[in-house]
């Protein structure tokens, strides 16, 4: 007998679980490539500068890949969505629960996302708007007058240092004096003032140390002022502040100073503040679109991202949930070879470890109770054979059992004991033998009890005499106190065995042997007597004739002497009742004739014989007509010549019995005789032997039948006598049941 | 189904709308227009004028201290009347210009060097008319026919750095389709 094959229980039933792994990774490659492409775009502009848009292929497929990316994004998410709800409205295990956690999921990413984002919308516009129309751009206007005068004073300073070198350069024929006019320019001129003179658009000499962006700026100006004005003027730029001198001649001088870093540095950041300033005034439209557009974004994708990571925590909840659900159904269809499809190493992984370990342990369990169960029921199905097997011993036997366990509960009694006590068995096991039986009864076994309890062996058998009913019936009485092996007390059984029949029989047999001695005794006198009187009638007839007396004497003598033959011949054949030869006849025919006799010879009394069943019989036709005759002259002793008496033979086939009863309307029995009934030399009735009942009764017991008497309705007598209609095999046979043999059976 | 359609229509329509130069775009069309010039000996001198290629938001842009940069292409091509024209030289402009707000002057930058602009007309206007050098290989035959094939395009634009990170692209979209004239030979 192989084992049945382990069901294994994975996902929900009719999902590919290698789709939904692939679905899952497509959704989170997707979405890390819309994060990836979003921020690479966002920082594209200082990767590569402000580009064109037109002119950028790459910037072109970007986006494009990314809003493809961002709808395959939402396509998925909401698919899954709407696979839920529709997994929902099918009534699938387990979706409910996963619609309301990913509904519980969106809405609480949805409302603090959409609150958020119109936060974020509103403060944006409004410092936007704030910063561009407030006083900002005032003070940053401010700022870079103050700046652009600070650099113009600068140059004013310069002025007469560029003058004085203008002057002496144009005034100097010789260049040997250029070091003086120098000279003498740097004393007029503040620290860290250099000159440059240019000529023709090219620096021709420089005195002073000037970083080269600054000389570079300074050429480009001097460029682009080709031509301008009187020929004098101020440059300032980015650091710097110049004046300029044109000299005759085409040389221009210009006496340059740069600003300390510090102050250049924070002049310079005026300058970009300004810039930006007015950049974000000019672009507030675009700017503000930008920003709601970058929160729509990032608002959507939050609640893509949410919708979708509920659908996955719904998920990794509802599929190990659905399938201890469904793992529990199965169980709970007796279905122990189960086990649940699920790796993880969360609480739920050790949920489903431990549900398949429970199921492993009840499959171990549930095979070690079949195997008890089968061994008990083997144990218990042996109980059942012995206690059926003492049961049908104790129905059998003629003896009543009753036993009671330690707590005085009755565990056992047959119907004997039921019929000899007259209780009834239906639901009296388990109940208090004292509340069961009569106190009378109670008593008496109370008492054995206690000489039990002191008698060795814990056994005593006592003959005691019991009310039962309206009979008082002799009992033996057998108590046996149970003790298991260490000696404790485990319960009391306790035998009754009726004496009546016993007694009964003794006293039959007991009246044989006096009837037999009787007999034996009588008759051998008898004939001499009778033997003697005749010869003396003979003899001394003639010489008593005229006297009266020897004659009736002798007569009377004769007479006593028949009648006492007749005696003697009543115990002779009760004494030596013989064994009945059954044979099959037609018992009804038989029953019949006698009483067609009685009816010719008491013609005052209503004779009646009914017959039920077939007629065909095994008996003895002697004993039966010889039963029938007595029970019929006592009917018609007790009618005294008028009544009616009923004789009906009935033959029962399925219960393989037939039964004779003789009912007459006569006065009845009274109650105190009844239980003599049937003794020997037990009679009311005038000169009766009261052997008639006795020999019925024994006739009866031949037959492997029983007599009894019960009132008739609605007066007089009934006697049934009852035997089976076919003899019982020889092996089954009592002691007292007849044989089919030629046998006799003496006293 | 309907609620995803509504849901990338209005995606869709919103990344749009971060794209300011598709909204901020006006009607002109910028051209090349007045191309002319001279082929002799080793290079070709050509001249030409940029229209339309500079919207009022553009110019209030300048004016706020964008740097704006167009790149034009140059090519020179000998022509044949019953063949393929042969290309004879090609070079790249390049053209940028930024107002100083501290010296309040419009700086132009280009390959052959800087150059500062007073105001704002000054500034349009040497950012429109051009005058590119071309070298081109082999001598220009006289009476032969020469073109030039002209195209521009706005290149950057040069928002401060905060901005960038805003306006990943452009704000316009300027870029013009290719103007042709012929060159002279001496």
């Amino acid at each position: 007998m192989t084992a049945p094959p382990v069901r294994q229980l994975s996902h929900t039933p009719g999902e590919d679980p290698a789709k939904r792994r692939r679905e899952r990774w497509a959704i989170g490659i997707v979405a890390v490539l819309v994060a990836v492409l979003t921020y690479f775009e966002a920082h594209l502009a200082a990767v590569g500068g402000m580009v064109a848009f037109s002119s950028n292929i790459v910037i072109f497929a970007l986006i494009n890949l990314n809003v493809i990316f961002v709808v395959l994004l939402i396509f998925l998410v909401t698919r899954n969505v709407f696979k839920i709800l529709l997994d929902r409205r099918r009534n699938l295990l387990g979706a409910k629960l996963r619609s309301r956690l990913v509904l519980i999921f969106i809405c609480f990413s949805l409302i603090p996302t959409m609150l958020l984002f119109i936060a974020a919308t509103n403060i944006t516009t409004t410092s936007i708007k704030s910063w561009i129309g407030g006083r900002v751009g005032q003070a940053l206007t401010g700022a870079i007058e103050i700046a652009r005068e600070r650099l113009e004073e600068e140059a004013l300073v310069l002025s007469p240092a560029a003058d004085s070198a203008a002057e002496g350069l144009s005034a100097a024929v010789d260049p040997a004096s250029f070091p003086r006019v120098l000279e003498s320019v740097r004393s007029l001129a503040p620290p860290g003032t250099a000159l440059l003179f240019f000529e023709k658009d090219a620096e021709v000499a420089r005195d002073g140390e000037v970083p080269p962006a600054v000389r570079a700026e300074v050429l480009t100006r001097i460029k682009s002022m080709k031509g301008d004005g009187d020929g004098k003027g101020t440059l300032i730029g980015d650091g710097f502040a110049a004046a300029w001198r044109r000299v005759p001649g085409g040389v221009i001088v210009v006496a340059v100073r740069t600003l300390p870093p510090a102050e250049a540095t924070r002049i310079r950041e005026i300058a970009k503040a300004y810039d930006e300033y007015h950049q974000v005034r000019l672009l507030d439209d675009p700017i503000r679109a930008s920003y709601v557009g970058i929160l729509i974004l990032i608002t959507l994708l939050i609640v893509f991202s949410a919708s979708w990571m509920g659908i996955y925590l719904a998920r990794q909840i509802t599929v190990p949930v659905q399938l201890l659900a469904e793992g529990t159904e199965e169980v709970a269809r007796g279905n122990l070879d189960v086990s649940l499809d699920y790796q993880s190493s969360d609480e739920f992984g050790t949920l489903v470890a431990s549900f398949n370990r429970m199921t492993a342990d009840l499959k171990a369990m549930k095979g070690n109770l079949e195997e008890t169960n089968a061994s008990l029921t083997r144990t218990y199905d042996e109980l059942r054979r012995r206690t059926q097997f003492i049961e049908t011993i104790l129905d059998s036997i003629s003896t009543g059992v009753i036993v009671i366990d330690r707590h005085g509960r009755i565990a056992m009694i047959n119907k004997v004991a039921e019929r000899l006590l007259r209780i009834r068995t239906d639901g009296v096991v388990g109940r208090m033998y004292r509340e069961v039986l009569r106190e009378e009864h109670y008593e008496a076994i109370r008492s054995l009890y206690r000489e039990a309890g002191e008698a060795a062996g814990g056994q005593v058998e006592r003959q005691v005499e019991l009310d039962v009913g309206e009979k008082r019936i002799a009992f033996r009485v057998s108590l046996t106190a149970l003790r298991d092996d260490a000696g404790e007390y485990m319960g009391l059984v306790a035998a009754f065995d009726d004496l009546s029949q016993t007694m009964r029989l003794q006293r039959v047999l007991a009246w044989r042997e006096v009837a037999r001695r009787i007999a034996h005794d009588i008759r051998n006198p008898l004939t001499p007597i009778q033997l003697s009187t005749e010869r003396m009638q003979r003899k001394y007839a003639a010489a008593h004739a005229e006297d009266p007396v020897f004659a009736e004497c002798t007569q009377a003598i004769l007479s006593e002497v028949n009648t006492l033959k007749n005696l003697v011949d009543e115990f002779t054949r009760f004494a030596r009742m013989p064994v009945p030869r059954l044979e099959d006849g037609d018992l009804p025919m038989e029953i019949r004739a006698v009483v067609e006799t009685y009816r010719t010879s008491h013609p005052g009394i209503r004779w009646e014989f009914l017959q039920e069943g077939p007629a065909r019989v095994w008996f003895d036709p002697f004993q039966i007509r010889r039963a029938v005759t007595n029970l019929l002259d006592n009917a018609a002793a007790a009618l005294g010549g008028r009544g009616g008496v009923t004789v009906t033979c009935t033959h029962d086939e399925v219960a393989g019995k037939v039964r004779i009863d003789v009912a007459d309307d006569g006065p009845g029995i009274p109650p105190g005789d009844r239980d003599r009934l049937f003794e020997p030399y037990f009679s009311r009735r005038e000169g009766g032997t009261g052997l008639g009942l006795a020999i019925v009764s024994t006739i009866a017991s031949d037959h492997g039948g029983t007599v009894r008497m019960r009132d008739n309705t609605p007066r007089g007598t009934v006697f049934e006598m009852e035997f089976p209609a076919r003899p019982p095999a020889r092996g089954k046979m009592g002691s007292t049941a007849p044989v089919v043999d030629d046998g006799r059976r003496g006293i | 189904m309907t609620a995803v359609r509504v849901l990338i229509a209005f995606f869709t329509l919103s990344l749009l709308g971060l794209l300011p130069g598709s909204s901020l775009a006006g009607p002109p069309v910028p051209r090349i227009s007045e191309v002319s010039g001279t082929i002799h000996g080793g290079e070709a001198r050509v001249h030409f004028t940029l229209q339309n290629a500079f919207t009022p938001e553009m110019v209030e842009a300048m004016k706020s201290g964008i740097e704006i940069t167009f790149k034009t292409t140059v090519e020179v091509e000998r022509v044949y009347r019953n063949w393929f024209n042969r290309p004879m030289g090609q070079v790249q402009y390049t053209r940028s210009v930024r107002y100083d707000a501290l010296s309040r002057v419009y700086r132009l930058h280009r390959d052959d060097g800087d150059e500062l602009l007073p105001d704002i007309l000054a500034a349009l206007d040497r950012m429109t008319r051009f005058e590119v050098v071309v070298p081109v290989s082999g001598d220009a035959e006289k009476g032969k026919s020469y073109r030039a094939r002209v195209r521009a395009r706005l290149d950057k634009v040069g928002l401060s750095e905060p901005l960038r990170s805003i306006f990943f692209s452009s704000l316009w979209d300027v870029e013009t389709d290719w103007a042709r004239g012929n060159l002279k030979t001496p």
